[in-house]
């Protein structure tokens, strides 16, 4: 017995031992499994030397294709068909950036949860209430239903299948290993589903819950001057005085009980202003060798993996290079032999909320134009990690699903969603944004390029063209609801037909101007148009600082190069300290400061407003208005109950310049009556005393780089997998528009020709492995804001460039 | 022998097996021909201690260390080869373990026998 005991024991202590350290506890990943040479991380060590030929064969191949790889790993694909070429796109897209494309799009989808646990259920309930996947079945349907971005979705599809198929255990990419999750299948919907959520990243921001709240608590006079319709300080999109060449369509009428609510005198996640991304095109009149030259930098959270991929797309009518999104077909911002373009964010007015009155709580009837009309259901089944799958019910009512009638807790992404509203999101229409791509990587001039965009529905984007004809060319884009004039300012009443969206502005009437006669068009998230554009986009749009320098520059810039437009995308000059930093200055009193203070005034007074990598007055200046802002608004518009925003950094500006003696100035919560110069001061000491704790005596390490510390978080922000803090300049207000992880994602100039030169760059590298040296290799780069020049070979045998390996697919 | 059998069928295993077949290899190996207790322990230690050292230097070396410099920081390791020391180590142990446990499992199913 004692024996067989032992035995025993001796059996299962082994077993134990085993499963223990092949099992993920918590947030530690399964240890040896992890660890073992043979299966674990070490096999995603990259040897640094690299074949010179790589030969595949792919059941998925119509014709052989060949793939270089350059000297920075990027490819360049010469396929002989259309299929081929996005089959390939695919196939080596996935080869370097599988676990980014399958994280992000499982995040899209609400399904972190399968592979996180429980964690991630609020995040996961939030993505599938928000309507991503139902937005992204109908976007599907839309790009199903065109044969040539089906076929071109189907291929790409494949090309991605036929790379995981190819895998085993122990070449998974890492963070599988680390998560302990395996690759599923591509399918067309994740394609989509990345989609939208560029849409969430660019298009979701929504103040109407917070404008609701504050239009309660201070009325409609106040709300009207604090939250103005156009800014105090505007350089529009569009220059200013550009006609109208429509005819406009009606503008529907607003409700009564709106203009009621604004007029009446009855009391009854809003996005990080500064970031946002610069585009323009400048002339041949402006330029050194009579061709345009065409800029773009998009300003997005930056992540390792790159957020974009470089490559090449080469077949019969396609020659194009530039940067792809990881799991959508074709390039997304880039330049061919003909023409260039480039994107920004418009910020349009396309979320809307509408508070919704239900029958009763089974909520399956509500009130819409005097009748109760039925609401749909759709479930969504969320699995979870180490326990049992959830099902979450989700009513839809006309408008879109009722997003939440209970607060979840702790989700700040969830703060400005009111409960008991549904949504009308402009993700989830029918679309097929892919045609747009498709049209742009093969158009040759400026018709191809207003052809390509009216296939675009969303985020919509400021589109920036530049052609070898010498044309240029700026359009606001994308499908905008036809609205009265601040019709989703305000949270609607769903059960007015009145509030509904009322059919779409003409896709040919959208904000756009052509060869403009100051010799170029720009765009940096501002306003897109003057006051007398017909339609309503948006009451609120990013503050036109950047715009205004790059506007500023491009006014006078002569014979220019692409080395002196590359010099402009790093311009850390800040529009912001050159309107309000000397009227600051002239309000602080020396005579209260003490020895640190002073210095940090003498250095800020003589600051030349460059948010330079090395300035003390630019941690001062940033960290002073901060404050201040915060000091002016935070007494009146923070009240845990009721979320609120402060008032734009441009209605702040204008009431220092234009009304110091204004009322909101005055801390509320204090007996005495502060005034302006008394907020100045205290937050000026503020800002000292609070850099002084950090950073220890004035000096070297107030400096702005290591104050702000710009660095790229992995996108699992996996500690080791990230950069270095980078000490490099920049700040959010300025051209070059940095901040601690946001900022330019991908730098671009083109020099337009009859034979085109491209030059870019991103934080980051090809491969998404970060046991690759191509994984971070251009960042340094990068930082020091220089540009590589990018290589749209020619053919295949292009001897022109170094290439490091030459990969032949055929067909098996 | 039984240092050289576990060696060279933990490497063949391993090519295609997941990494805990070497838990199997060394209580097999030990409950086979494994001459002492002490035995039973040291070789499948130091079997699986070489192999697993090899074959993580044979990957890493030609990597320039950069993959597991980053893996040391994200376990807030600063040497990279603390990680292969880890590895090796971890990996030994196992295997010595279970080889020892190998060995007594026969000892005790002989005298079972015996019985």
């Amino acid at each position: 017995m004692r024996n067989k005991l032992k035995a025993f024991i001796c059996v299962v202590i082994p077993i134990l031992l085993a499963y223990a350290l092949n099992t993920k506890f918590g947030d530690l990943p399964p240890l040896l499994k992890f660890l073992n040479p043979f299966t674990g991380f070490w096999q995603n060590a990259e040897p640094l030397s690299i074949n010179k030929y790589d030969k595949l064969e792919l059941k998925g191949t119509e014709k052989t294709v060949n793939v270089i790889f350059d000297d920075r790993m990027i490819p360049h694909i010469f396929a002989q068909n259309d299929h081929d070429v996005y089959f390939a796109q695919g196939y080596v897209t996935a080869r370097h950036r599988l676990w980014q494309m399958d994280f992000q799009t499982r995040y899209a989808a609400g399904r972190l949860s399968e592979v996180v646990g429980e964690k991630a259920i609020e995040v996961d309930r939030y993505q599938r209430r928000m309507g991503m996947v139902y937005g992204a079945e109908k976007s599907l349907k839309g790009m199903m239903a065109d044969p040539k971005s089906r076929a071109m979705l189907l291929a790409y599809t494949d090309g991605i299948n036929a790379y995981i198929h190819s895998l085993s255990k122990a070449s998974y990419p890492l963070e599988y290993k680390l998560l302990d999750f395996k690759p599923e299948d591509w399918s067309p919907l994740k394609c989509a589903l990345l989609l939208k959520q560029m849409s969430a990243v660019l298009a979701m921001g929504s103040d109407e819950f917070y404008m609701t709240n504050i239009m309660k608590k201070f009325g409609p006079a106040i709300t009207a001057d604090l939250f103005p319709d156009y800014p105090f300080k505007e350089d529009p999109i569009i220059p200013v005085g550009t006609k109208w060449d429509f005819n406009p369509l009606p503008i529907p009428k607003a409700p009564d009980a709106f203009t009621e609510m604004i007029t009446s005198t009855v009391k009854t996640k809003q996005a990080e202003d500064g970031i946002g991304s610069n585009n323009w095109a400048i002339s041949g009149s402006k330029t050194a060798s009579g061709y345009p030259i065409l800029a773009n930098d998009p300003h997005l959270n930056l992540t390792l993996p790159s957020i974009w991929y470089q490559i090449q797309l080469h077949a019969p009518g396609l020659n194009a290079y530039g940067v792809s999104l990881p799991g959508a077909p074709g390039i997304t911002i880039g330049f061919n032999e003909h023409i260039a373009w480039g994107v920004t964010n418009v910020a349009a007015d396309v979320l809307d909320f509408y508070q919704i009155k239900f029958k009763d709580i089974t909520h399956k009837q509500y009130e819409y134009n005097h009748q109760w009309k039925n609401t749909s259901v759709r479930l969504e089944k969320i699995n979870i990690r180490g326990a049992n799958a959830e099902v979450d019910t989700v009513f839809y009512t006309h408008q879109g699903p009722v997003v939440y009638f209970q607060k979840p807790k702790k989700l700040k992404m969830a703060d400005n969603v009111p409960m008991g509203n549904a949504l009308r999101w402009i993700a989830h229409e029918e679309s097929n944004e892919l045609m747009t791509f498709y049209y742009l990587n093969r158009g040759k001039n400026y018709k191809d390029y207003r052809k390509a965009l009216t296939f675009y529905t969303a985020p919509a984007q400021n589109f920036v063209f530049a052609s070898a004809d010498n044309d240029i060319a700026i359009t606001a884009n994308g499908k905008f609801p036809l609205k009265w004039k601040d019709q989703g300012k305000f949270i609607l009443d769903g059960s007015d037909p009145k509030n509904d969206w009322h059919g779409w502005i003409p896709a040919a009437q959208n904000p756009t101007v052509k060869n403009p006669a100051r010799g170029f068009v720009s765009s940096a998230n501002q306003s897109s148009t003057d006051q007398s554009y017909p339609y309503y986009i948006n009451w609120s749009f990013g503050s036109y600082e950047r715009g205004k320098r790059i506007n500023d520059r491009l006014k006078v810039i002569e014979k220019a190069t692409a080395d002196s437009i590359r010099l402009m995308q790093s311009d850390s000059y800040s529009i912001f300290a050159q309107d309000i930093l000397a009227a600051l200055l002239s309000k602080i009193d020396p005579a209260t400061l003490n020895a640190t203070q002073k210095e940090a005034f003498n250095i800020t007074s003589k600051w030349n407003k460059f948010y330079d990598a090395k300035e003390i007055g630019a941690s001062v200046f940033e960290l002073w208005t901060k404050r201040l802002f915060y000091d002016i608004w935070d007494d009146d518009f923070t009240i845990a109950s009721i979320p609120m925003r402060y008032p734009s950094r441009d209605r702040t500006v204008q009431l220092i310049l234009k009304d110091p003696s204004s009322k909101w100035f005055d801390n509320i919560n204090t007996k005495a009556i502060e005034t302006l110069a008394d907020q100045v001061n205290e937050s000026f000491k503020y800002a000292c005393d609070s850099l002084g704790r950090r950073y220890g005596p004035i000096g070297e390490r107030w400096a702005w780089a290591n104050v702000k510390s710009t660095n790229v978080p992995h996108l699992a922000k996996i500690p080791g997998f990230g950069s270095k803090t980078l000490m490099i300049g920049g700040g959010k207000s300025t051209i070059n528009a940095l901040s601690e992880t946001n900022g330019p994602s991908w730098r671009m100039v083109v020099e337009l020709g009859k034979i085109p030169k491209g030059h870019g760059v991103y934080p980051g590298g090809q491969s998404g492995n970060p046991g690759s040296p191509f994984y971070d290799n251009m960042i340094d780069t990068w930082a020091s804001g220089k540009l590589y020049d990018l290589y749209l070979m020619k053919s295949s045998d292009d001897l022109s460039i170094t290439s490091l390996n030459h990969l032949t697919i055929s067909k098996k | 022998m039984v240092f050289i059998v576990i060696l060279i069928v933990s490497f063949l295993l391993q090519l295609v097996l997941p990494w805990w077949i070497i838990v199997a290899v060394s209580f097999a190996t030990c409950g086979i021909i494994g001459k002492t207790a002490k035995l039973s322990i040291w070789s499948p230690f130091l079997a699986i201690l070489l192999l697993w050292t090899g074959m993580a230097l044979f990957k890493t070396l030609p990597n320039h260390n950069l993959l597991v410099t980053r893996v040391a920081e994200m376990f807030g390791l600063h040497a990279w080869w603390s990680i292969l020391v880890l590895t090796a180590l971890l990996g030994a142990l196992v295997a010595a373990i279970s080889g020892y446990c190998g060995y007594h499992f026969r000892i005790a199913a002989i005298k079972k026998t015996n019985s």
